[in-house]
């Protein structure tokens, strides 16, 4: 076989590889939608499977409106099959779809369109049941409970709402909805979820406890729906053949084998609470605090001088908001110079309660001598406990203030310290104020902007000096080094200046014999020939090569001619003239032509 | 004859223009003189009155917001005494007094805005607001034309590529730089509140929420103009729409 023949083989081949490729890409479009049940409880979900056969470039598909599900992305699988040089390819879009209500419910055609033309796929019907013991925890693998701390609260009132999941098997892949609604309720989380171990009708639960604080914001019966919860469940298998090592150790989780995954979906029960406003009218300065609180405040120096400072510390802690109290600076003006500082908060939980305390400190500055009270402060609330209002307030604080004595102090330290390096005098500065206007003439001068001429030639000018510089450089190197440019460049120069000298001829044969030259070297140097060593026909022919007209060739080798004749003949004074004048005339013709 | 002609004709139009100028040049200092003198003597409404109507005839001039400015200071209008620095600052960015008035005049405001931050194009060309637009277009031509002598040269003297390229380089930064400075100006709008206070709208009507107030003196970025309202921002949060007769711009 010959190399010819084998590439022919080789280009058949490759021929019958693309074309069988194509007829099996792209051909024979099908859409299918397959669910993995079709009866159901409210605690399992489906997964809805989008099988495109013949292509796997595809936009996802568009799902139809499925309002009684929760419809989560559970992703792509794309496969390639060749069964007898057949190729086929297929991907499949898969959903997890999540039953919101009972009854049946049809999935309808799920749509995509693929190389513009549309496809659809057949609607499903699917059963979904109430849960067949929703109401009971007997034997489940898994269960949950939520609760309120109580069934009643007043407006602002802390609630806690605790949600509890219960499972005897390993559960993973945990996903919570809770249920609040912002405008009935504002809240806040009560820290990390709780995990315990408690039996329940004799068999052990692991138990994950979440709770959260909840602020009812409007009055009226508040129902909280149901908290949803999914999560997969691994539930162990029993193998007969358990015995076996190898068994065992294959039948480890991390193998995936002995363990059967359940996807769950669970929901608690709804619950209600009646939220009642607050009684009676409120004392003056109540700013919604609900709970139970203590206020105490501590006094630093109590006998100090004008200008010293002390410290008013104010604790406020208690079961409640405490995070939203806040205290005006107490009304000391002219006796005090008040600096508050930022109020620190600490949050604690105690049973399933937010517990805090907020820190007020404010720095006092004595402004005047005498004995000095502060007033105390109070803090008007609800106990809802007890259901009516109090005040918590602290202690009034008397202060002693002497005259300030610093002045003294200040003169007799400066006294001491004469011998000291002096340090540079603190300046205390008494006022500020803009800085002068300008009065200088140049800087008020009027500034116009660049006009579009002062920018063209600010911007163009160095452009065409450069242009023309380049230009003139080009032509002076040109000069130096082509010769034949040269040449031609100063023929009519040399002529001319030749020709003006011709009256110091009075010899006519020597008239006659350098008025031949001067014309041979000037074609000689406008075509770049040896001008001496030619001949009139030459000059003629050579002139018409270059495209210079017929006639001028012609008259010039007649002119040439001519002088030569008249080398050998005697020449009057005007027939000299004559000649020199025909001679000049022909070479500005020649130079317009060349 | 010809020559003689045309040089005539050139020099009636340069003298035309000679005579012309230095006497609208001579009023306008004069009547800087004088709005200097009345600030001096603390006759500030009119010293106010000259200075604006030095303005509104076009001029073009740093140091004259400037003084409006302070003369606006002095009668307690930070309002229009901001807004005079802040359209000072297009002239004469470098200035430590303008910028030392400025900061004193924003913090005499019940809002104390502080001119907003520039964008990432300012922080790469970071020399562009210490120059104005004139100063950037002088220094672009005087680099062009260095770089075209420089290119005369180099045909003569190859060893000068380096200069070349480099001055290349710098002329294309300065062109760059003109077009950030244009940018900036024509998309970095400032706004400042002149009435005592404005109610910001969620939009332009009347009648529409009031999102939150400015008073007196506030600087805000306008972001859009619709009729006879202007959408300022304060931020990425708050934003709304102002009659546009509140705000000086």
């Amino acid at each position: 076989m010959n190399i010819c023949t084998l590439k022919k083989a080789a280009l058949f081949s490759l021929f019958l590889i693309l074309t069988h490729s194509g007829i099996s890409f792209g051909e024979n479009i099908s859409v299918t939608a397959t669910v993995d049940k079709n009866n159901l409880t409210l605690e399992d979900s489906l997964q809805l499977s989008i099988v495109i056969k013949g292509t796997k470039n595809t936009p996802p598909p568009q799902l139809p409106s499925l309002p009684d599900f929760r419809v989560t992305s559970a992703g792509t699988s794309s496969s390639t099959q060749y069964i007898n040089t057949q190729r086929s390819v297929s991907i499949t879009y898969n959903f997890r779809l999540t039953p919101m209500n009972t009854g049946t419910i049809l999935i309808g055609p799920a749509k995509i369109q693929i190389n513009g033309k549309n496809y659809s796929t057949k609607p499903i019907n699917v059963e979904v049941q109430k849960s067949s013991s929703s109401t009971t925890t007997t034997n489940k693998a898994a269960f949950v409970e939520a609760s309120l701390s109580s069934k009643k609260a007043y407006l602002g009132e802390q609630l806690v709402y605790t949600f509890r999941l219960f499972h005897r098997v390993e559960a993973k892949n945990l996903d919570l909805q809770l249920p609040f609604d912002k405008s009935w309720f504002s809240k806040e989380e009560l820290g990390e979820p709780k995990t315990y171990i408690k039996v329940v009708n004799g068999l052990q639960y692991h138990v994950q406890e979440l709770s959260i604080a909840l602020f009812p914001l409007k009055k009226g019966l508040i129902k909280v729906p149901s908290a949803i919860i999914e999560l997969d469940l691994y539930h162990r298998t029993q193998s007969r053949t358990g015995r076996d090592p190898f068994n065992q150790i294959f039948r480890d989780p991390f193998f995936g084998r002995g363990v059967q995954a359940e996807h769950k979906v669970l929901r608690s029960q709804p619950l209600s609470v009646v939220v009642l406003p607050l009684p009676g009218r409120a004392l003056k300065g109540f700013k919604n605090l609900i709970g139970q609180f203590k206020i105490a405040a501590e006094l630093g120096k109590r006998d100090l001088e004008v200008g010293d400072t002390t410290t008013l510390t104010v604790t406020v802690s208690g079961k409640g908001n405490v995070r939203d109290i806040s205290f005006d600076e107490p009304n000391l003006k002219n006796q005090f110079k008040i600096y508050p500082d930022k109020p620190e908060f600490k949050q604690t939980v105690h049973d399933n309660q937010i517990m805090g305390e907020k820190v007020f400190k404010f720095a006092l500055v004595p402004l005047e001598a005498g004995t000095m009270s502060l007033p105390e402060f109070s803090l008007p609330y609800f106990d809802s406990k007890n259901a009516e209002y109090h005040i918590a307030k602290t202690q009034p604080f008397f202060l002693n203030i002497k005259p300030s004595s610093a002045k003294e102090k200040l003169n007799l330290v400066q006294s001491r310290q004469q011998d000291a390096p002096a340090t540079k005098p603190e300046i205390e500065t008494l006022g500020t104020d803009i800085l002068p206007i300008y009065t200088e003439l140049d800087k008020l001068q009027i500034n116009g902007s660049p006009s579009l001429t002062f920018l063209g030639a600010g911007f163009g000018s160095p452009v065409v000096l450069f242009i023309i510089s380049a230009f003139i450089m080009k032509r002076q190197n040109r000069m130096k080094y082509d010769v034949a440019f040269y040449r031609r460049r100063n023929a009519y120069k040399n002529a001319s200046k030749r020709l003006k000298q011709m009256s110091e001829f009075s010899d006519s044969k020597e008239f006659a014999r350098e008025l031949s030259e001067i014309l041979r070297e000037y074609i000689g140097d406008k075509l770049n020939l040896q001008g001496k060593a030619i001949t009139a026909e030459e000059v003629q022919v050579r002139l018409k090569e270059s495209n210079y007209e017929a006639q001028q060739a012609e008259e010039t080798r007649i002119l040439i001619e001519k002088c030569e004749t008249l080398q050998y003949a005697p020449m009057t004074q005007g027939s000299t003239r004559q000649l020199l004048g025909e001679s000049e005339n022909l070479i500005k013709v020649l130079e317009k032509q060349s | 004859m010809k020559y003689s002609n045309i040089i005539s004709f050139l020099l009636l139009i340069i003298l035309t223009f000679s005579s012309s100028l230095p006497a609208r040049a001579s009023d306008y200092l004069n009547d800087i003189v004088r709005a200097n003198a009345l600030y001096t003597e603390k006759r500030y409404t009119e010293s106010i009155q000259v200075y604006e109507s030095l303005k509104h005839e076009g001029t073009n001039n740093g140091y004259l917001h400037y003084n409006l400015g302070n003369a606006y200071i002095r009668m307690g209008k930070t309002g229009p005494a901001i807004l005079n620095y802040i359209q000072a600052q297009k002239w004469i960015p470098r200035d430590e007094n303008l910028a030392a008035n400025l900061k004193f005049a924003i913090k005499q405001t019940q809002d104390k805005i502080e001119p907003p931050p520039q964008g990432t194009l300012n922080v790469l060309f970071f020399w562009v607001n210490d120059f104005n637009i004139n100063e950037l277009v002088y220094f672009s031509i005087g680099i062009n034309f260095i770089l075209w002598i420089t290119l005369i040269l180099w045909l003569k003297f190859p060893i000068l590529k380096v200069t070349r390229n480099a001055l290349l380089c710098v002329l294309l930064l300065s062109f760059l730089s003109i077009g950030v400075k244009i940018n900036n100006e024509s998309n970095l709008k400032l706004g400042v509140v002149l009435a005592e206070n404005v109610d910001v709208k969620s939009g332009r009507a009347e009648d529409t929420i009031t999102l939150f107030q400015l008073h007196e003196g506030a600087l805000v970025k306008i972001t859009d103009r619709q009729d006879d309202w202007l959408e300022v921002r304060l931020n990425d949060e708050q934003k709304g729409w102002v009659p546009h007769k509140s705000l000086g711009t």
